[in-house]
């Protein structure tokens, strides 16, 4: 339908404009010439046109994390495509995220430049569960401080990565998703695709702990060979203040053309969530138990990771 | 049982003379008194007006003999004005303040102090909680001086509470007030012709509304509670729908060049700046989360971060000559939504 009212609308601009030009003709001022010419436009057009009209008079609703459920919509046919023909991603166990409720989603992390994966997650959620719905993720807070990516980050979902913002989320009954490993995983050189590094200081566990948030772990190939990454420019990084500044084959010789991901081919496998209900009400305070949850979850993860490598056979050509 | 007793510093400001206005209402009241330099703006019935200077140790002598109970501080300043450069401001916000906590040490009949302070403590960054609680206070770096008074000052607020545990003090922490007719370089801001904004950034706001910014330090003054309180509409919103849907034209500038640009341009058409702490709310923003305001304050707030701006918005069109240039009208002329 969408693709029917791209072909239509240049003839429809033409009539447009014809039918201004017969207003002027009549003798009409120019505003009410283009209000009679607009009251004919078709439907289709017109439609377009009140959602544009009615997002510029602010007639839309941000909730209290700034997520703008219809600009996220907006964006979507964009991933939607890197999702289905780009990346052709293959998830499987999506009924293990839970149709209502809260869900604390931890996967690795990957994606040197931009990492896409929490994007592709969202993605996997809102096209093939029978209960759609938006997931959150905590976005590193680096992002944060960057212009425009800062402020599109917020709008689709992303919330800088802080154990209050996750609490205050899953006290929300909202799905989270974290990346533990952070920028250690995405700043991993490609000789260590897959390896997980460390899961930080277990403060995702903590907050599962707290809010008695069930965790779903999520194994994801194929996000780690989109910027392979060779080596790090090191000065620069320090200089604008980044974590690391990522060296790939392409990037950044091509300039902007560097930054456009390669095809890999993606599967992702999501696990039976780890139930955190049963543990006391100060469990959140043992750091014994916390590491071992971690551990629990990291090991899980890993083990999807080397099977789903084994099933996806090459990287970069998709099975007939 | 004799009525309550209740002494308003600031009574010249916006904020004392509405509370002012508020409790002489109240049956409960018996006496209120307004303490300030100047006389309140708006006549008031029943509010003795004693001038004294906030900064001088006279205050040690009138407070008592007014035998008061409870005291409400609502004179801190939030902004530079012209005639009040930024180091009278540190004067009257920290000293003046000290001289106020000396003067209820001495008030013998004091039960209750509430200082009207602000949401700055907790500073504006790109990655932060997006809720402060009220526990939160000093975890990121001070950046302005501002912030560093209002830390300042609250650590004396604290000290005093701590030296004289019977006296029940209570800090309230406001995020920016917003209001039809409310005057403050806020919202002078969003009343230009074409507001300037920081280019990439799209901040995410509290703005209360003044009434709801009255009814809390009413509340507060009529059962306070101990230690600090957020004063914040529920919610949030992000500068740019404020702009829209006030049918503001934005002019998006570099951020190093906002803040020289603004006070340049707030000289030309009574802006007036918006300094350190007004340019990096609007690159970053703020949130604070109003849980204790609603539970424990027992107030809640009529408007919510979004109906603060849809009130303002309708009440004041803004400064421009002709019909609307924004966007949002002519395509909404266009398409047949908006007539």
């Amino acid at each position: 339908m969408n693709a029917q009212a791209q072909a239509d609308s240049p003839q429809a601009v033409a009539d447009f404009l014809r039918r201004m030009r017969v207003g002027i003709e009549d003798g009409l001022d120019p505003m009410s010439a283009a209000n009679r010419a607009a009251d004919e436009l078709p439907q289709r057009l017109a439609n377009v046109a009140q959602l544009v009209s009615r997002r510029l008079r602010g007639e839309y609703h941000e909730d209290e994390w700034g997520f703008d459920e219809e600009f996220a919509e907006a964006v979507y046919p964009l991933f939607e495509f890197l999702y289905e023909v780009w990346w052709r991603v293959e998830a499987n166990g999506v009924l293990n995220v839970p149709a209502h409720g809260r869900a604390l989603l931890v996967s690795n992390h990957a994606g040197a430049l931009f990492p896409f994966d929490a994007s592709m997650i969202l993605l996997s959620i809102m096209k093939q569960h029978p209960l759609p719905r938006w997931a959150r993720f905590l976005v590193l807070d680096w992002a944060f401080v960057l212009p425009f990516i800062s402020a599109f980050m917020r709008r689709v979902g992303g919330v800088p990565a802080s154990t209050h913002n996750a609490a205050r989320l899953l006290g929300q009954d909202e799905l989270v998703m974290v990346f533990p490993e952070g920028a250690k995983g995405t700043g991993k050189p490609f000789s260590e695709r897959y390896r997980l590094q460390r899961f930080g200081r277990g403060g995702f566990v903590e907050v599962a702990l707290r809010t008695r948030a069930p965790i779903v772990p999520v194994a994801v190939v194929g996000s780690e060979e989109i910027y392979p990454k060779l080596g790090d420019a090191r000065p620069l990084a320090r200089a604008v203040g980044a974590p690391f500044v990522p060296v790939t084959p392409t990037f950044p010789w091509l300039g902007p053309l560097g930054m456009v991901p390669l095809p890999s081919k993606w599967r992702m496998e999501f696990c039976e969530p780890i139930q955190v209900t049963d543990y006391g009400p100060d469990a959140a305070e043992d750091r014994r138990l916390l590491f071992d949850i971690s551990e629990q979850v990291r090991e899980t993860i890993q083990g999807k990771l080397y099977e789903n490598l084994v099933k996806r056979r090459s990287a970069f050509v998709s099975p007939l | 049982m004799p009525g309550r007793r209740v002494v308003i510093v600031g009574v010249a400001g916006h904020w004392g003379a509405e509370l002012a206005r508020r409790l002489e209402r109240d049956p409960g009241v018996d006496y209120i008194a307004g303490i300030d330099i100047e006389p309140p703006p708006v006549k008031l019935e029943r509010t003795d007006f004693i001038e004294a200077d906030i900064r001088s140790p006279v205050l040690s002598r009138l407070l008592p003999a007014t035998e008061a109970d409870t005291v409400v501080h609502c004179g801190i300043l939030w902004y530079p004005e012209r005639g009040r450069p930024a180091r009278v401001l540190h004067d009257v916000n920290v000293i003046g303040t000290l001289q106020l906590l000396a003067a209820c040490e001495r008030t013998s009949t004091l039960q209750r102090l509430v200082v009207r302070g602000s949401a700055a403590i907790y500073g504006c960054e790109g990655a932060t909680p997006y809720f402060f609680t009220e526990r939160m206070a000093r975890t990121l770096p001070l950046r302005t001086r501002f912030q560093r008074d209002v830390s300042e000052l609250e650590a004396y607020v604290e000290t005093c509470a701590r030296r004289h545990p019977g006296l029940v003090c209570c800090i309230l922490r406001y995020q920016p007030e917003i209001g039809p007719d409310l005057d403050t370089p806020l919202a002078r801001y969003l009343e230009l012709p074409v507001v300037p904004t920081q280019l990439g950034w799209d901040p995410r706001l509290q703005l209360i509304h003044a009434d709801d910014a009255t009814g809390a330090l009413e509340a507060a003054a009529r059962a306070p509670v101990r230690g600090a309180v957020n004063v914040a509409p529920s919610g949030s919103i992000s500068l740019s729908h404020i702009l829209r849907l006030a049918r503001r034209p934005t002019l998006p500038i570099p951020h190093p060049l906002f803040g020289p640009a603004l006070e340049r341009l707030g000289r030309r058409l009574g802006a007036g700046p918006l300094y350190g702490d007004g340019v990096r709310m609007l690159r970053f923003g703020r949130g604070v989360d109003n849980e204790r305001l609603r539970a424990e304050l027992e107030y809640e707030p009529r408007f919510d971060a979004e109906g603060a701006i849809r009130d303002f918005a309708a009440k004041s069109p803004g400064r421009r000559v002709g019909p609307s240039l924004h966007l949002g009208d002519l395509t909404g002329r266009l398409s047949g939504a908006v007539r």
